[in-house]
């Protein structure tokens, strides 16, 4: 196929076309979907709209990751509530119950807490248990043990660093994945977090409070973790 | 000059730039395979295919490591193109085999157009629900949305590669500039608190939540949630800095220069000139078993100026096509009551069978041509 004697050069116009379509074609690779557009579109209906445009319910929130945030500060005006994703839970399935030593004072409610309590301690310390509920696994015991970790200021771990880290306890059935964080400073919060992913659904038992007074209360938490059991709603 | 040209011309036009060719696409294939563990399906498209050059970070310093996928089949488009311009010289005898080389030409020209033109969108129904656009897989937009009207919005869509730059926008339709004070394509919202960085936001939700940068992810099983802090600047009282993220699931709302408006970071849309209503999804399967059996999508196609009202149904290898578009069953979720459609717009989408019926049509002809020849030699 390849020629034994190529002819003296000359400037043919087959060779102009060849040149053409190497243009057109670099060209072509060159073009970028980078302009800025606009456009006019009928409004959306409120229902396609997320629902926490049409439901506004105060406070916590559900990212599009799967990730929760749970709020530290008031939110700092009305379209902050924007930021509440559709998976707030409003689960009508089996709910767990669980049994909580006196001495610890149910808190009211939030919009999003299952369950609250004020444990105090020693000089006026004060640590908080929230129990929370959302459905799916909301990114995993690992993005979840993360999120805390972030709260302490300290770095995410590895899944394999994770295993090491999770005491495991079994309560009536129920798998339920315990952590102990602490950060660096032990002026600084501690925090105890248990993870139970039952019927579709991961619960989140949290104990947050200076590093001191979470540290004393970890035995009665295990007690309490394992009276944690299914109840039909 | 002239000989140079001659050298070029020769080089061109030979067999074995030919081969070379296709060894470096063979060796660009093999190591784009092995390169997929690193960085997924996507990130190696892009990388090793749809570049001219591969360019490796080697620690810290990114160097170029080989020809890419659009150097490689261009000057292999180039080459055959070439040849063919250069020894043409068409007899019947052959005609066969400039039909399969057109064909074969089409197809690469095929491939070329649809790397550039084609794009993939998905459309996300749930039962009852309408719809009138798509949304892209990975392309990302800064929608800026002025909602004061009651019945339509005017959308500002900044693609979010200007983000990434930090272009500043300045579009007539907004009454304030855009300007990006960081972006992370990859990052971790959570609660501000006395350990995190202070906020770079000074208004909105990106006073309660801080973005702080990750590594990108290229798992197919993970996203990579986009952040970026805009500041909206105009000539007196400035909205102020703004948190986006693909991670808050509804936009920020505010008001300004008398106007109400919504701002989100959202995937890329594209509007259609009609509306589908997911009327049912099927999910079949065989009986007794869990083993699926088919897939389909019961739909209303409605158009804004009532031609088209009418009852599709979509199911596995039989898409709609419509307006330049063509819907795919792709998914479904939410205990079958959510059907996920794959939009594809490929205004290349004939070109690969128009280059195969060629192809075929060639060699059908090269071979009757010599099945004849051969015929006619031993009856005569």
């Amino acid at each position: 196929m390849c020629p034994q004697n190529i002819p003296a050069f000359v400037p043919y116009p087959r060779y102009f076309f060849i040149c053409g379509i190497s243009a057109f074609t670099l060209g072509l690779t060159g073009c970028g979907r980078t302009k800025v557009q606009s456009y006019r579109v009928p409004k959306e209906n409120a229902a396609s709209l997320p629902s926490a445009m049409t439901t506004a319910v105060p406070i916590s929130a559900t990212l599009g990751n799967g990730a929760l945030i749970e709020p530290v500060m008031p939110l700092p005006n009305a379209s902050a509530t924007a930021i509440l994703g559709p998976k707030v839970s409003k689960a009508n399935g089996p709910v767990l119950t669980w049994k909580a030593p006196t001495e610890w004072a149910p808190k009211p409610l939030g919009a999003m807490r299952k369950g609250s309590f004020a444990i105090p301690g020693e000089g006026g310390a004060l640590a908080d248990l929230s129990i929370t509920s959302f459905p799916g696994a909301v990114g995993g015991d690992l993005a979840n043990v993360n999120r805390w970790r972030g709260q302490l200021g300290l770095i995410p771990i590895t899944g394999a660093e994770l295993a090491d880290a999770v005491l495991r306890i079994n309560a009536n059935g129920l798998t339920i994945n315990l952590v102990d964080l602490s950060s660096t400073d032990p002026a600084q919060a501690r925090i105890l977090g248990a993870l139970v992913e039952y019927d579709g659904a991961m619960w989140f038992f949290k104990i947050s409070g200076p590093g001191e007074l979470v540290g004393t209360l970890k035995p009665a938490f295990v007690n309490f973790l394992q009276s944690v059991k299914v109840s039909s709603p | 000059m002239k000989t140079l040209l001659i050298d070029v011309r020769r080089i061109m036009v030979s067999l074995q730039l030919t081969v070379v060719l296709l060894v470096f696409g063979m060796i660009l294939v093999f190591a784009a395979t092995l390169d997929q563990t690193n960085l997924g399906i996507w990130g190696i498209q892009q990388k090793w295919f749809r570049s001219f050059i591969v360019f490796q970070d080697l620690q810290g310093v990114t160097i170029p490591i080989f020809p890419g996928g659009y150097l490689v089949g261009g000057l292999l488009l180039i080459n055959l193109i070439a040849a063919h311009v250069d020894r043409f010289k068409f007899t019947w005898l052959k005609a066969g085999i400039f039909l399969t080389h057109a064909g074969l030409i089409l197809l690469l020209i095929g491939e070329l157009l649809s790397g550039i033109f084609q794009e993939d969108f998905h459309m996300r129904l749930n039962e009852g629900q309408t719809k009138n656009y798509a949304e892209a897989y990975r392309e990302h937009e800064l929608a800026i949305i002025d909602t004061t009207d009651a019945k339509v919005d005017d959308v500002v869509s900044i693609p979010e590669i200007l983000l990434a730059k930090g272009t500043v926008v300045q579009h007539p339709d907004l009454p304030f500039r855009v300007v990006t004070r960081a972006y992370y394509p990859n990052s971790f919202l959570q609660s501000p608190s006395a350990i995190t960085p202070a906020s770079l936001a000074t208004v909105g939700l990106g006073l309660s939540v801080i973005a702080s940068p990750q590594p990108v992810t290229y798992k197919p099983t993970e996203t990579n949630l986009i952040s970026a802090y805009v500041e909206l600047i105009s000539p007196d009282n400035s909205p102020g800095v703004f948190l986006v993220s693909t991670g808050l699931v509804a936009p920020q709302l505010f008001n300004y220069a008398g106007r109400s408006w919504r701002m989100t970071l959202r995937p890329k849309r594209i509007y259609e000139p009609f509306s589908l209503t997911l009327l049912k999804f099927s999910h079949d399967r065989y009986a007794g078993t869990d083993i699926p059996k088919n897939f389909s999508s019961r739909i209303r196609l409605k158009t804004s100026d009532g031609r088209d009202d009418r009852d599709v149904v979509v199911f596995m290898n039989n898409p709609l096509r419509y307006a330049g578009l063509t819907f795919y069953q792709a998914g479904f979720e939410n205990n079958d009551r959510t059907s996920i459609l794959q939009v594809v717009r490929n205004p290349s989408w004939l070109v690969p069978y128009v280059a195969c019926a060629l192809m075929s049509i060639g060699l059908l002809a090269q071979f009757g041509i010599h099945l004849a020849g051969f015929v006619v030699k031993r009856s005569s």
